[in-house]
């Protein structure tokens, strides 16, 4: 892969500047109502933190998709590591997951709902759910993937086998589960924002759309932005922690291919 | 195992029968009343009963239309501009960049914002599954197409291929098996947000189904539109497994 591949965090910055501008000379050509400029979006965002309540807000949201997401990280890469693995496991479980991963995670929130109540836990398991389904499969792929000899030295030195998934394995698969990871980052966003869309009480997706309810158009963009910054520094930033982490792992692999 | 072909199928479907025989145990038990958790067999029951009446076809109907149309969208638009980064440098300057910055964004976020540019109808859904179905085809096309080996393309220009055929000859066969990978993630990623935009605002389709019952605490008719969305995931997931038979042949065998 060229070098073009490696973006430093200023190509970022100034694309999303280019794309603000694009949006803010579309918005002076279109001059409706319900397009905004980037401008009069921007500066609603500041009275979006002012308030206590909607700063709260957001606050809860970001605590519930972290709680999920480190629930989702303990259970899924064991079962997808363990899954890689054993060939049966696989076989076993395999088409129960690809039965499940249609459906949209948020989807379920109703059902949760009726189980759970509207509290948090509700919201915790929606996202741990998202989140949980491509962290399985990235490390299932990752320990499938495991040079043998490796793992038969390791047997030869007289690694017991729970040594080997801990030594051998799991380093082996580190790359891949953090791209795992990264798609679950994502997802772990996209589904706190419907969930709390669903259910409506509190969060960062219910600041959006009671805005878009109230017809409070540039809340809606400032929102939109809050929410795309989110993403994009966690992407980044966790790609930072990535690259730190498997620097060691060949370089030619582009990992943006699994993303998403 | 290869002695025995249809064990693997038999031991699949094992897990999958246990959780339907759970769920089902559950709902007879007792222990949970029927609007909560109701039986496979009423779930089921209705969704046949469901089959034959029009609304509940005109939903399908309308959520296959969506998610058809803004997967093809997404199928062309990833597809070309991967392509376009691949072979040019100074496209790929601006593509990348581009696709690094939007691509984590969740695209629920964006879908507000396209509701109130396109309208309640169609458009606005079926631009939430273009802005999220578009990219991983996108960057699975750009991986395939920029590792393809620079001795094909010297080969073909070497037996005289023409370079403006170089794309369609070379590069895309090529790029082939990365693309159906992207294809198969950003189909499951357009059921998904289909899904997801009918469930926000819509007057059909199956997620609007989901919806109604949810309101009305209907959950048999939950549990239908949630088993409509998995058997339709799992039918598309078939067909393109399909396809990838027929666009590989002459490929070895991998996954």
């Amino acid at each position: 892969m060229k070098p073009v591949m490696r973006i430093p965090g200023l190509t970022a910055l100034m694309t999303c500047i280019g794309l603000m501008l694009v949006w803010q000379l579309a918005a002076q050509l279109y001059d409706s109502a319900s397009l905004p400029t980037a401008w009069a979006a921007l500066q609603e965002l500041p009275r979006i933190f002012a308030d206590p309540q909607s700063a709260m807000d957001i606050y809860a949201s970001v605590r519930r998709m972290v709680i999920g997401f480190v629930l989702a990280l303990l259970c899924a890469t064991p079962l997808g590591l363990l899954m890689g693995r054993s060939k049966t496991l696989a076989t076993a479980l395999n088409p129960l997951l690809m039965v499940v991963y249609p459906i949209p995670k948020a989807a379920l929130m109703p059902l949760i709902m009726l189980w759970l109540g509207v509290g948090d836990s509700a919201k915790i398991l929606v996202v741990f759910l998202g989140v949980s389904l491509p962290m399985i499969y990235h490390s299932y792929q990752g320990a499938r993937a495991v040079e043998e000899k490796m793992l038969w030295s390791a047997a030869a030195m007289g690694m017991s086998s729970t040594r080997r998934m801990l030594f051998v394995v799991l380093p082996a698969a580190m790359p891949e589960i953090l791209m795992g990871c990264r798609t679950g980052i994502v997802m772990g966003l996209i589904t706190m924002i419907t969930s709390e869309m669903i259910s409506r009480q509190v969060g960062a997706g219910n600041i959006l759309f009671n805005a878009m309810d109230m017809a409070q158009y540039e809340t809606v963009y400032a929102m939109i932005i809050v929410i795309g910054a989110m993403g994009i520094a966690l992407d980044m930033g966790f790609e930072a922690v990535r690259t730190k982490l498997t620097s060691w792992a060949d370089r030619q692999t582009d990992n943006t291919v699994s993303s998403l | 195992m290869k002695n025995f072909p249809r064990l693997p199928a038999l031991i699949g479907a094992f897990p999958i029968v246990l959780v339907l025989l759970a769920w089902q145990g559950l709902a007879m038990s007792g222990r949970v009343p029927a609007t909560q958790l109701p039986s496979v067999v009423a779930v089921v029951s209705r969704l046949i009963e469901q089959l034959g009446t029009a609304n509940f076809l005109g939903d399908v109907a309308a959520t296959l239309y969506r998610l058809f149309a803004g997967f093809s969208i997404a199928l062309v638009l990833g597809v070309g501009l991967g392509l376009l980064a691949a072979r040019s440098r100074v496209l790929s300057r601006i593509i990348v960049p581009l696709v690094r910055v939007l691509g984590p964004i969740p695209k629920v976020a964006i879908y507000p914002a396209f509701i109130l540019l396109m309208g309640f109808e169609h458009s606005s859904k079926i631009a939430l599954v273009v802005a999220d179905a578009t990219f991983p085809i996108l960057l699975a096309t750009l991986y395939g197409a920029s590792n393809v080996e620079p001795k094909l393309v010297w080969s073909a220009l070497a037996a005289g291929t023409r370079r403006g055929r170089i794309l369609t000859r070379i590069i895309l066969p090529a790029a082939m098996p990365s693309i159906l990978t992207g294809c198969r993630i950003g189909l499951i990623i357009s059921c998904v947000s289909v899904f997801l935009a009918e469930m926000i605002t819509s007057t059909e389709g199956l997620g609007h189904q989901l919806v109604v019952a949810s309101r009305s605490f209907q959950t048999v008719d939950m549990f239908v539109s949630l088993v409509s969305i998995s058997l339709l995931g799992l039918a598309l997931n078939f067909l393109l497994g399909r396809a990838r038979k027929y666009f590989l042949r002459g490929f070895p065998e991998e996954s």
